[in-house]
Formats: C-alpha cells, sequence, structure tokens
C-alpha cells in the first residue's frame, strides 16, 4: 500500500517538475543530499555500526581519503565508515544545511573551517572533549596554529584534518637567470617581481607575481601589515590604521607594473597554477595543496618560502576540519575513527604522505616517515614550518556573510581601479551591521 | 442511477487531481513557505534559533544599494536580450522564409546551439572571449581594432553575456517566427501585389501583424526568462567583476547558505516584478495582437 502510494507521488512528481523545468530553469544547485538509509544495516552483520562521514575531496585526494576509510573497515569488524563525497567546501555546507534540517545528517563531516563557527552557533556540532578525556587525548596534542577554529564557547566542535597554508611558490630557476634572491620582505618581493618583467610592444608577456582571487591573501597581507581581519571585540575591522589601505595598494602598484598579475575571479586557482608552471610568472601565493601537482607539472628548480613579511611573518590556515553532528547516533563508533585519524599511523598519517596536506598532530610531525619525507623534499617542511607564525583573524559566526562584502571590495579595487579607501569604507559599514546582528 | 451522476460531476475533478495535487505540493506550497522565510531571520540548521522579524527583510533590501544594483543590471540584460534577440531573428526568419536547400542547411546550423547545454556553451564562450589567447580577440586584432576585456572589466561584462545569450536563443526564436510566416495565407501577399503595395508597407501592415501572436508570446517567454537569467552568470562570472554581471537570480544566490531569510525575501520581489511585469505586457499589448 505504503508502496504503491508513494510509486504514484513519484510519478506524479516526475511530471510536475518536468512542466515547472520548462518555466523554471534555476534549479540546477538543489540536488537533495543522499539519505543515509544504510545506518544500521541489514547486510552488513550483526552489531556493525555503520557511521557516515561526508568530505569534499575529489580527484586524487578523494581517492587518498578512500583508501584511508578502507585502511580503517579493514582493521574495524564491528564498525563499518561509509565515506561520501559531497562536492566543494561550499556544496558540502549546503547540503548539511539540508540534510540537517531534514534529519538525515551524516555522523561526521568534513567542514571549511571558516564554516565552524557558524555550524557551532547553531548548537549542531558534538562538543568532543569527553571523547577527548576517555581516549586520553587533548588538545595539546595539535598544533596550536591549526586550532584557531577549534574551540567554540570552550567546547571542541571540531579537529583538524587537512589544513593548508597559503605558501609562497618561486621559479628558483627564472630568479636564478636575473641573479635574484628568493624575497623575504614585501620591499624585496617588489623589488624580485618588477625585476621578472618581460614586455613586449608595451605587452606584458611575463609577470613577477600572481595569486588566485581570494580573501586568502589580502588577509594574510593585512595581518604581515600587522593589522588583524576583526578587532578583538569582534565589533568591527582591526586595520584601520592603515594596513588595509597598505596591504591593498602595494598590490595595485605592483598591478600597474605588470609585476602583478592578477587573475579574473572565475577558476582563479587553475589559471594562475598553469602560469605559473608555463612560466608566465615566477612567484605566486597559492597554497600548500597545490605543492603536488606543480612539483611534477614544473620544468625548473622548484621551491617554496614563506609568504614576505611586511612588520611581521604570518599566514592565515586553510581546508578543513572534521567534526561530529549532534545528531548522530552513533557518536562511539564515529569518535573510534576519528581517533583512529589523528593516532594511527596508518590513518590520517598515511593521507598526509599522500595528499600533501600538513600535518595536523605533533605526533606526526615527529613521526619517521613525515622526516624522512620532508628530508627527501624540503618544499613540505616550509610549508609546515611556516604554522608557527599561523594567526587566524577572521573568525566570526558572521564572517561567510562578510566574506561576501570582503569580495565585493576585493572586486571594487582589484577589477575596477576603484579608489582603495572609500571601498574598504563601504566595506567596514557592512562588516560592522553584519557583526552587530 | 445516482451514482452514475454524482460520478459524472465528479469525473474532471478527479482526473484533474493527480496534476493539481502536484502543484500544490510543487508549486503553491513552496511559495507560501518562501514567503513565510521571508518573514524570517532563519537559522538553517537549528530551526529554534530563527527570528521572526515581519517585514525587516523587505526593508533591508529596498535600503541596500546592492539591491538596486543587481536590478538595474537585470534590466539592462533584459532589455538587451530581448531587444537584439527579437530584431535579428525576425531578420533571419524573413531571410530564411524562403525554401531553398541553404536555408534549410542554415535554418539548422542557427538552431543548433538551442540544443547544446549552456554549461557547455558558456565555458566554449569563455575561451572565446579569454582577453590575451582568446579568438575573439585575435580577430579583433587581426582587423586592426584593439581588444576587449570582455568578462574581465566591468565595462564590458554584461555585453559578453548578452550576447552569449542572444547567440543561443536567436535560432529557436528564428524558428518559431518561420513557423508563423509560413502560416500566413498566401492569398493575402497576392492582393496586396494586386495593389501595387511596396514592400515595406506589406511587411508593416500585413506580415508583422499576421505573426503578432507569435512575437507577443516570444516577448513575454524571454522577457519572464531573462529575469531569471542565473546559469551564463554563475558560470561566466560568477556575478563580477565588482557586481556588474550580479542579476536579481545571482544575487538571491549569493545568500543561500548565510541568510536564506533575506534571499527568500528578495525571491519574493523578483516574483512581483515578474508578476507585474506580465500583467503590465497584456494590458498594454494585447489589444495590438491580431490574433485571427
Amino acid at each position: 500500500m505504503n508502496k504503491k502510494l508513494s510509486a504514484i507521488v513519484l510519478a506524479a512528481t516526475t511530471v510536475i517538475s518536468g512542466v515547472l523545468a520548462g518555466c523554471s530553469g534555476t534549479q540546477s544547485e538543489s540536488s537533495a543530499p543522499t539519505p543515509s538509509t544504510t545506518q544500521p544495516s541489514a547486510s552488513t552483520p550483526a552489531g556493525k555500526t555503520t557511521v557516515q562521514f561526508w568530505h569534499s575531496l575529489g580527484g586524487k585526494n578523494g581517492e587518498y581519503i578512500s583508501a584511508m576509510i578502507k585502511r580503517f573497515n579493514d582493521t574495524h569488524d564491528n564498525i563499518e565508515v561509509v565515506g561520501t563525497f559531497q562536492g566543494s567546501y561550499d556544496e558540502t555546507v549546503t547540503k548539511l544545511q539540508q540534510s540537517i534540517a531534514a534529519k538525515t545528517a551524516p555522523d561526521i563531516t568534513m567542514l571549511e573551517r571558516a564554516y565552524v563557527q557558524m555550524f557551532a552557533e547553531a548548537e549542531v556540532l558534538e562538543d568532543l572533549t569527553p571523547f577527548m578525556a576517555k581516549t586520553n587525548t587533548s588538545k595539546d596534542d595539535f598544533p596550536e596554529g591549526l586550532m584557531g577554529h577549534s574551540v567554540f564557547n570552550d567546547k571542541i566542535v571540531s579537529l583538524p584534518l587537512n589544513r593548508s597554508t597559503p605558501i609562497m611558490h618561486i621559479n628558483k630557476t627564472m630568479l636564478d637567470e636575473k641573479g635574484l634572491a628568493i624575497p623575504t620582505t614585501w620591499e624585496e618581493l617588489k623589488k624580485v617581481s618588477e625585476a621578472l618583467v618581460v614586455k613586449e610592444n608595451g605587452e606584458v608577456k611575463r609577470y613577477g607575481l600572481s595569486m588566485p582571487y581570494d580573501t586568502w591573501y589580502p588577509i594574510a597581507m593585512i595581518s604581515q601589515a600587522g593589522g588583524k581581519f576583526f578587532n578583538d571585540d569582534a565589533t568591527s575591522i582591526g586595520f584601520e590604521k592603515g594596513e588595509g589601505v597598505k596591504a591593498f595598494q602595494y598590490l595595485k602598484d605592483l598591478q600597474s607594473t605588470g609585476a602583478l598579475y592578477y587573475p579574473p575571479a572565475q577558476d582563479s586557482g587553475n589559471i594562475v597554477n598553469q602560469m605559473f608552471t608555463s612560466e608566465k610568472i615566477g612567484i605566486m601565493f597559492q597554497s600548500t595543496g597545490v605543492m603536488g601537482s606543480v612539483k611534477s607539472n614544473a620544468k625548473f628548480d622548484y621551491v617554496t618560502a614563506f609568504l614576505p613579511k611586511d612588520v611581521a611573518f604570518a599566514t592565515p590556515t586553510g581546508g578543513a576540519n572534521i567534526a561530529m553532528l549532534t545528531d548522530s547516533t552513533n557518536k562511539d563508533a564515529a569518535w573510534e575513527f576519528i581517533n583512529w585519524v589523528n593516532t594511527d599511523p596508518q590513518g590520517g598519517q598515511q593521507f598526509i604522505l599522500d595528499s600533501g596536506y600538513l600535518p595536523f598532530t605533533k605526533k606526526m610531525v615527529e613521526s619517521e616517515p613525515i622526516k624522512e619525507l620532508w628530508a627527501k623534499d624540503p618544499n613540505r617542511k616550509v610549508a609546515y614550518d611556516q604554522l608557527q607564525y599561523a594567526v587566524d583573524t577572521n573568525k566570526d559566526v558572521a564572517w561567510p556573510q562578510i566574506m561576501q562584502e570582503f569580495f565585493k571590495a576585493i572586486q571594487a579595487i582589484m577589477y575596477d581601479n576603484k579608489p582603495i579607501e572609500p571601498a574598504l569604507d563601504t566595506f567596514k559599514k557592512e562588516a560592522e551591521r553584519l557583526l552587530s546582528e | 442511477m445516482n451514482n452514475t451522476r454524482v460520478w459524472q460531476k465528479l469525473r474532471p475533478y478527479a482526473l484533474v487531481l493527480p496534476a493539481m495535487i502536484g502543484i500544490l505540493l510543487f508549486v503553491v506550497y513552496p511559495i507560501l513557505y518562501l514567503v513565510k522565510l521571508s518573514m524570517f531571520k532563519y537559522n538553517l540548521l537549528n530551526k529554534d534559533k530563527s527570528k521572526f522579524i515581519g517585514a525587516d527583510n523587505y526593508t533591508e533590501i529596498f535600503s541596500r544599494g546592492d539591491f538596486y544594483n543587481a536590478l538595474l543590471t537585470t534590466v539592462l540584460y533584459t532589455v538587451g536580450v530581448v531587444v537584439i534577440t527579437m530584431a535579428l531573428s525576425l531578420f533571419i526568419a524573413l531571410w530564411l522564409n524562403q525554401n531553398t536547400r541553404f536555408n534549410a542547411l542554415v535554418q539548422a546550423g542557427i538552431f543548433t546551439p538551442h540544443i547544446i547545454s549552456i554549461v557547455s556553451i558558456a565555458l566554449v564562450w569563455m575561451w572565446l572571449m579569454e582577453p590575451n589567447y582568446g579568438l575573439l580577440n585575435f580577430a579583433l586584432k587581426a582587423v586592426g581594432l584593439p581588444a576587449l576585456p570582455w568578462l574581465q572589466s566591468s565595462s564590458t561584462s554584461l555585453l559578453s553575456i548578452i550576447i552569449v545569450s542572444v547567440w543561443q536563443n536567436v535560432g529557436y526564436y528564428s524558428l518559431l517566427i518561420v513557423a508563423a510566416l509560413k502560416n500566413i495565407p498566401q492569398t493575402i501577399y497576392e492582393a496586396a501585389a494586386l495593389d501595387n503595395a511596396s514592400k515595406f508597407k506589406v511587411f508593416y501592415k500585413i506580415t508583422l501583424p499576421m505573426i503578432s501572436p507569435q512575437l507577443f508570446f516570444i516577448l513575454v517567454i524571454m522577457t519572464i526568462g531573462s529575469f531569471k537569467v542565473f546559469d551564463t552568470v554563475k558560470i561566466m562570472t560568477g556575478g563580477g567583476p565588482n557586481g556588474s554581471t550580479t542579476t536579481l537570480v545571482y544575487y538571491i544566490y549569493e545568500f543561500r547558505t548565510t541568510s536564506i531569510g533575506y534571499a527568500s525575501a528578495t525571491g519574493v520581489v523578483l516574483m512581483a516584478i515578474i508578476t507585474v511585469l506580465t500583467f503590465i505586457y497584456f494590458r498594454l499589448l494585447s489589444n495590438k495582437v491580431h490574433y485571427q
């Protein structure tokens, strides 16, 4: 009976949505979340718990995380972790929002670190403190630079997983040709990138520096200039003493001479990667996450270095954390998986070795395989070492909203040559409005 | 006997019932829900944290500069797409109206873009419009014209999107108009020829009025469709640079994860605008349309 009814409803839905599609055509994004119907699965032997795990890693990294999940399942008879790729970080967030409302959310999920506060504020993330106490793990097992988004109202709501930072990627061959040293300050970076420019008939054929279109790099530069993104009370922006103007003015100066190539917004990451490996730019600010693919594509001496400093070295962090959802019914099993990822050499550590993300526990850093890897590929060590300067000052529940406004300011300044100060003033006004809500 | 009469009365309702259930469930209910959401500062993750704020979202919409910016962009886009597509497809249709083998080929050719997915089209055009290596700028330079920044400057980005939409649509609408032209009885033209009417007059007094129902249909459909443009914007520009291609629907989309209440309120406003537009069209133009 029930089956028949649902069949009718389904048929009606198909017909209607066909009709609707004819006049809407804007619904492309509304893919329904995969319902986790397999919870206490019937096909698995009795007593086996199924843990749903959503992640955002596709391609090679997706294979690496699937391999990690398989290693866990092979060694644990009573737990089955089902990993599901849910698209990009943003898409995963959208699907989580839908599934939490529909009570079909997974037990654990990968969550881009900037969204953690928003989820924690809605009280949908489980406090991991009691679980950690049970397995004798603590906050101190993790590098401090990666814990910026883990604590909310004294609760540990997420732990680092696939984390990255922006870093300076350098075509050393190109610098050597001109007899240039690797820049460590803004001043030096300016000289080097201007010296790398090649012009033919007034057209720039080779640029010095580039970076993807993202809030990451301006935020990094603001903190290098001594500012903070939000002030300490989180009531307004924290770069009012001219740090923001200074950072953007620096970029505009470089842009005007051809020393900086600022890519178009769409697909900017791939564009700059391609320009870097095809030697159309000499230096790029980019995530540590691309080191693997750049290394395999570059036909020149490729090195990495800290982002240059202005008054101080500083870098934000990125990537995603792992979090447990409050509605989960299999919390102990879920924690066993998270704990295994954190502590077992076959867990997160192997995943880090495979993928190139940052090691995220202190034990991993001290482990033999990681040390061997760093000896072989010093670029990956640079990325970890830079974490000592990691500082995340854009933490707030309202950040995802404020990020949109900040993007608008970046676009106005970088693409439309709008005066910097008024653009940042407009942004400040919007930010204050959103922070006060 | 009585039973049959009752059934006869009920039958039409019973027959439309499945469709009506669908419409109620998937059209009416979502719209009502949208209106409800628009009055909340809604927390998608935790319903208990949602706040009823009445018309605050609407006040915010009308006090924000970026909403008017999005509205203006949408209007410019719509006017651009509708005017250019209408003019071009009318012109092409008149030309294609002669039955030659070559015309059949052309007709198939210009219709092809319509059956290709808009995603592929947008991606191909992004390559064509690439400022440094794209084919369009190569062509411009080859004939001695200055290269355009296309999608990467706020002064040309909207135009670029309009070009892509027109290119995709023009074949389909030409086909509709050709079909309309073929339906005009030859006898009228013969009569006009006997009266020695000029070509322009024939077009203006006979052709245009005879195909006006189709033109009107195209106008309404295209206006509504253009007002809801999303896919090309999402793929090609992401609303930029600097908001120059942020249309209303994309504007709504931008707020989907962070402020669903505000997004819903904007959705309601968009719905109202389209309703009013359609209403005006029917009021103003329907008397001028010649139905046979």
